[in-house]
């Protein structure tokens, strides 16, 4: 009993110092998403369906602006831009030589992901109403979302990977019941640079 | 005069070649066509199990447009097909499954949940990706030499494939009045029996537009 109790002990002191040390990280890396005024980066997604043998391959560009502007651009193969600005979100898609305001589908679900994407970008993952979250130490560190009810239907789960620099999303994976899963990378990644307004007022 | 009568003559092989369209294939004078034309009638469509991604340009009545991604999957030889629709971020709109039982719709978001139009869309799908069910009731070429295959369906429709020399298809549907009420171009390069560019100009019930971009194909 005594050995039992000599052996758990380093155990014990040494998981509660992972958990104070985890949680210390955690802090950091949202005290370091804290200094980020703005961002701009390019990303690859891939989107994974069961009955696609080839995974779906997107490209695109994304601006951020603090306190709450976003530009999430697609630039193949379908040209299409989401833009934040406070309140405001505004769809448009490219088509005919020109841009359009995007009327129909599931407009409402996609101003809910643009209105993520910008707490990610600012690292207030603990301010979603949909999502609970999850500091994984890993390797590799994560940030684990799982939804709240509802909107388990849709999404499984989402999987945020911080880069080495402080601030910076590296990727996110996103799975979906059934089977579908994204994966966005992310690449080129600028911290901090000057960003005209109009980048988000205009497609 | 004769200057005159050549112009006339000429526009009006011009209006015959705008309208031919128009004219139902029983009225279009065909040479009769060889069993090879036959076996051609069906082989434009994909033959054997296949994916494809499309990038679709819609345009809807009052001229709504939207930009969407448009998986499908086929198996002609159990004329199955399994269709998605996609946003740009990949969120997936509509989900249907076309089989010897039936539609199936998966998954649907508004406006693609309304039976009307879930039931449209796989009627599209289907007559761009799969041959009418038997044999054509009709299939010849025409004076120029463009192959026509005609199916007649059993609620009086009729789908009309047509092949010009070079190479550019066309589907027709006609209602019971033979009226044209689907025009499909199809442009090449052909991979797989898929085309490379579809455009889908509907004009009954409801007007509409499609345009189709090939973006990927496998096997």
């Amino acid at each position: 009993m005594k050995r039992f109790l000599f052996f758990s002990i380093p155990i014990i002191i040494s998981l509660l110092s992972a958990e104070a040390g985890s949680d210390q990280e955690w802090a950091s890396l949202k005290e370091a998403a804290k200094n980020i005024r703005s961002v701009k980066s390019e990303f690859l997604q891939k989107r994974i369906l069961p009955i696609l043998t080839k995974p779906l391959r997107s490209e695109g560009r994304v601006f951020f602006q603090t306190p709450g502007s976003l530009r999430w651009e697609y630039l193949n193969p379908l040209r299409s831009v989401m833009l934040q600005k406070g309140d405001t979100i505004r769809l448009y898609h490219f088509s005919e030589g020109e841009w359009k305001p995007e009327m129909t589908q599931a407009v409402e679900v996609r101003r809910m992901v643009i209105a993520e994407i910008s707490r990610w970008f600012q690292g207030r993952f603990d301010e979603s109403k949909i999502f609970k979250n999850l500091y994984v130490p890993g390797p590799p560190v994560r940030i684990l979302l799982t939804p709240k009810e509802g909107v388990d239907k849709f999404i499984r789960r989402i999987e945020i990977f911080p880069g080495t620099r402080p601030g910076v999303i590296e990727r996110v994976e996103i799975e979906e019941p059934g089977g579908s899963r994204t994966s966005i990378e992310f690449r080129k990644t600028e911290i901090n640079p000057n960003l005209p307004s109009e980048i988000f007022e205009k497609p | 005069m004769i200057r005159r009568k050549i112009l006339f003559i000429g526009l009006l092989g011009s209006l015959f070649q705008i309208f031919l369209g128009c004219v139902p294939l029983t009225k279009t004078i065909l040479s009769p066509g060889s069993p090879e034309d036959l076996t051609t009638c069906t082989n434009v469509f994909p033959v054997g199990p296949w994916e494809s991604v499309h990038k679709i340009e819609a345009v809807i009545t009052g001229g709504v447009s939207f930009s969407l991604l448009g998986v499908t999957r086929g198996d002609p030889n159990k004329r199955r097909l399994h269709s998605f629709l996609l946003t740009p971020e990949g969120f997936i709109l509509f989900e249907g499954l076309l089989g010897e039982d039936g539609m199936t719709i998966q998954k649907a978001v508004s406006p693609f949940d309304s039976p009307a139009f879930a039931g449209g869309l796989m009627e599209d799908v289907k007559g761009l990706f799969l041959p009418p069910p038997g044999k054509p009731a009709r299939w010849g070429r025409t004076a120029d030499g463009t192959r026509v295959c005609l199916w007649e369906g059993p609620d009086g429709f009729e789908t009309e494939f047509w092949e010009a020399k070079d190479q550019d298809r066309q589907i027709l549907l006609r209602d019971d009045l033979g009226e044209v009420i689907k025009e499909v171009s199809l442009k090449g390069p052909f991979v797989n029996g898929l085309a490379s560019y579809i455009e889908l100009r509907a004009s009954k019930p409801l007007p509409y537009k499609l345009k189709m971009t090939l973006l990927q194909i496998s096997p």
